[in-house]
């Protein structure tokens, strides 16, 4: 038995198309790139809603026999293979049993499958508890059918559908952060609710037809407290009416203290959870701008008007700069991007992540800089440097560009005094003018003008004017008309954004068949 | 010729930097300061003409004979300084050039209505630049290059001489490959006082006292320079 658990264990840790399959599982389930997991979900939603209007439906009337066949078995059947699958890729069995087996042989000592196995196991079992899975396991129930109190479980359905929103999970998240002042109301609540139930039992029992037990007596005491006053039990001695009063007046405070500490708790948090918000979605977007710090530059750069940036997200750690930025209209966060945890909630593995340091203290900046490329050296920072001397340290802590606005100043004005003519030209291009762009084109390799040479690119008749090729790091100015163009090139020309426009559209539509 | 004539208002940050590079283009240049912090740095860094004088006093400013001055350039490193500075010399003269700089948006109106010819927004220029990089990140490295006048590719412009094989061509028709150079634009003075960048498509005839823009390598830019002085070009 032993040696047959774990020759199947070693077998399964052996095969690729169980790995395979349990990865796929994984997706469906998981990830949320993967295609299938959106028709999976759309799948379950529809189960679950299809369910209840059954359920809801079949209390005045009565379903054809298929339509609760359909509600009872199908449904409960896929969801037991869902509650399955979410249990069996929990964790990989087979391969803590490998890990022990392994390590037992290191250590030549005998190995105990079984306590491997209870070691996966109770991780599986861990799981089993979890609020989640409890739903889960609740939804599959309604398929016994001889209890009928069971299809109120279908109601549990409902709350798989919790799994897909993430505001719940917020809601809970605020709530449990208040754990120590709720759990503290919640036990003067249940004193309160069972001493005066249980001394509303004992004095008027007797005399009051309608409290027949104990249970009604609580009941009475929760409808008072809760200030809903059914009235459908209600005192009937003069010491009975006084403990109403007692409970009302307490019930009136606890509700609004019970308020007053979830609206805070709320008001706390939701600048955070706006937050939240804002970095799911530049997480979504694949490749954003963050954005240090507001001032002088930060308000320019976005007056430029140059083209609408999207994805952009604008963090300062003033909050009368904050402030400031929301009034302008700009997506802004009220906190320190110098901080790792900052920084870190977005997601620089997938995504293309630009940060500008514009702050106007170097120490800031570099610390930023830092910080940006310790999480990731995929986060490309462009830093402003405002005093020229600490152009090394920031070279040093590894920003991919820098910017001076001191010395770009300078330059312009030094070149406007010296050479007026080529100031204009400059400005112009540097501004972007629509007349003077210079603009990249970027070579792919299946683009169409690959292997083409020069000279066959009329750029003349488009009234472009070509400049030069990067290749790799090399930048080849005014080539030979006999060059010819590689994959990868970027070409650097200069004309009106129209032109440019027009020589691009009609060098991008016939891509190469050539192999 | 009095355009190589500039009188530098202050010598703070801007203005050290501006200076020196004038200096070494061979520019007179005339250096004030109200401050006698700077006043000092700039004696101690060789500047023959130097005046320490209160710039907000009219009568002080008027002791120095600007007429002689073509280009006066503002860059106090006080802005409120500055805009007073723009306003009194544009009424005690009338006719020069006044070049100001600005680091804020509403400086750059006041600067403005003060009557500065030219106001360079210290932070527009350089949030277009962080524009350009995130655009165009290999043409902003090859205009750095322009710019920052190091070796290697930079624009020139040269007047076009009297006499000169361009004289009478068609911008068209002339072939700047074969010098190892483009023709980027010009001022065509029969038209006006404005740039036309060489994409535009308008047809250009090229005349003696037309100004030329081109790019290309430093030394090839020098030959061509000296080329254009010929009346038939050996190339």
């Amino acid at each position: 038995m032993r040696d047959k658990l774990l020759s199947l264990v070693l077998f399964l840790h052996r095969s690729p198309k169980y790995k395979t399959y349990k990865q796929f599982a994984r997706n469906i389930l998981f990830n949320e790139e993967n295609v299938y997991k959106r028709y999976f979900d759309l799948t379950i939603i529809f189960l679950v809603i299809s369910s209840v209007i059954i359920l809801v439906y079949e209390v005045k009337y009565s379903v054809p026999q298929w339509l609760d066949n359909y509600d009872i078995y199908f449904v409960s059947f896929v969801f037991a293979i869902e509650y399955l699958l979410r249990l069996w890729v929990y964790n990989d069995l087979s391969e803590i049993i490998i890990a022990e087996y392994n390590d037992a042989k290191f250590l030549q000592k005998d190995f105990n499958i079984y306590s491997a196995l209870k070691t996966g196991l109770s991780q599986k079992l861990k799981y089993v508890f979890t609020p989640s899975a409890i739903v889960d396991l609740l939804a599959i129930l309604p398929a016994y059918r001889p209890l009928r109190i069971l299809r109120v479980f279908i109601l549990f359905r409902v709350f798989k559908l919790l799994r897909y929103t993430k505001s719940i999970n917020q809601f809970i998240d605020v709530l449990v952060n208040k754990k120590f002042e709720l759990l503290t109301l919640l036990f003067l609540l249940l004193f309160i609710v069972f001493t005066s139930g249980i001394a509303i039992y004992i004095l008027e029992a007797e005399k009051n037809v309608n409290i027949d037990t104990l249970f009604d007596g609580i009941y009475w005491a929760v409808v008072t407290m809760a200030t809903v006053g059914y009235g459908d039990i209600a005192p009937v001695t003069d010491i009975g009416r006084a403990i109403s009063i007692l409970i009302i007046i307490s019930g009136i405070a606890m509700i609004s203290f019970v308020t007053s500490v979830i609206v805070s708790a709320f008001s706390e948090r939701l600048n955070e959870l706006k937050d939240n918000r804002i970095i799911e979605q530049m997480n979504k977007s694949k490749s954003f701008l963050i954005v240090c710090g507001y001032g002088q530059l930060t308000k320019m750069f976005f007056r430029q008007n140059r083209r609408t940036i999207e994805n952009y997200v604008i963090i300062d750690n003033d909050i009368s700069r904050v402030e400031a930025a929301k009034k302008d209209g700009y997506t802004v966060m009220h906190d320190n991007a110098s901080s790792f945890e900052t920084l870190n909630r977005f997601d620089a593995k997938n995504c293309d992540i630009i940060l500008l340091c514009m702050t106007a203290s170097d120490v800031e900046n570099i610390y930023i800089t830092l910080n940006a490329k310790s999480i990731s050296r995929k986060i490309k920072v462009i830093a402003r440097v405002n005093d020229p001397l600490n152009l090394d340290k920031f070279n040093y802590a590894g920003a991919d560009e820098t910017l001076m606005p001191g010395k770009v100043a300078n330059t312009m004005i030094y070149m406007a005094i010296t050479q007026p003519t080529m100031y204009k030209a400059i400005h112009a291009i540097l501004t972007g003018k629509s007349i003077a762009n210079i603009d990249e084109i970027h070579v792919h390799h299946s683009h169409g003008i690959v292997d083409t040479q020069l000279k066959d690119l009329d750029f003349k008749s488009s009234k472009l004017l070509f400049i030069g090729i990067q290749r790799g790091n090399e930048f080849i100015f005014n080539p030979s008309s006999s060059e010819v163009i590689q994959p990868y090139d970027i070409l650097l020309v200069m004309g009106r954004k129209i032109s440019l426009e027009y020589f691009k559209s009609i060098h991008k539509g016939n891509i190469s068949v050539k192999k | 010729m009095s355009k190589n004539k500039v009188v530098i208002f202050g010598y703070g940050n801007h203005g050290k930097f501006i200076a020196k590079g004038l200096q070494n283009d061979g520019f007179d240049i005339t250096i004030i300061e109200s401050d006698k912090k700077f006043y000092k740095d700039a004696k101690a860094d060789n500047f023959k003409k130097i005046f320490l004088i209160d710039v907000l006093k009219d009568d002080e400013l008027k002791k120095v004979d600007f007429d002689v001055f073509e280009q006066l350039v503002c860059v106090m490193d006080d802005e409120h300084l500055n805009v007073f500075l723009t306003l009194s010399l544009r009424s005690l003269f009338k006719d020069s050039y006044i070049l100001s700089i600005s680091d804020s948006l509403n400086v750059t109106k006041k600067l403005k209505m003060a009557g500065a010819d030219k106001v360079i927004d210290l932070y527009e220029v350089s949030a277009n630049k962080i524009y350009n990089i995130l655009d165009r990140p290999v043409a902003t490295r090859l205009l750095e290059g322009f710019v920052g006048s190091q070796d290697g590719i930079v624009f020139k412009e040269m007047v076009i001489p009297e006499g000169s094989f361009l004289d009478g061509q068609m911008a068209d028709d002339v072939d700047f490959s074969k010098y190892d150079i483009l023709l980027v634009g010009m001022i065509d003075k029969e038209i006006g006082h404005s740039f036309f960048f060489v994409t535009t498509g308008i047809e250009h005839k090229l005349d003696s006292g037309d100004t030329i823009v081109c790019i290309g390598l430093k030394d090839k830019l020098e030959d061509f320079s000296e080329e254009i002085k010929k009346t038939e070009s050996k190339i």
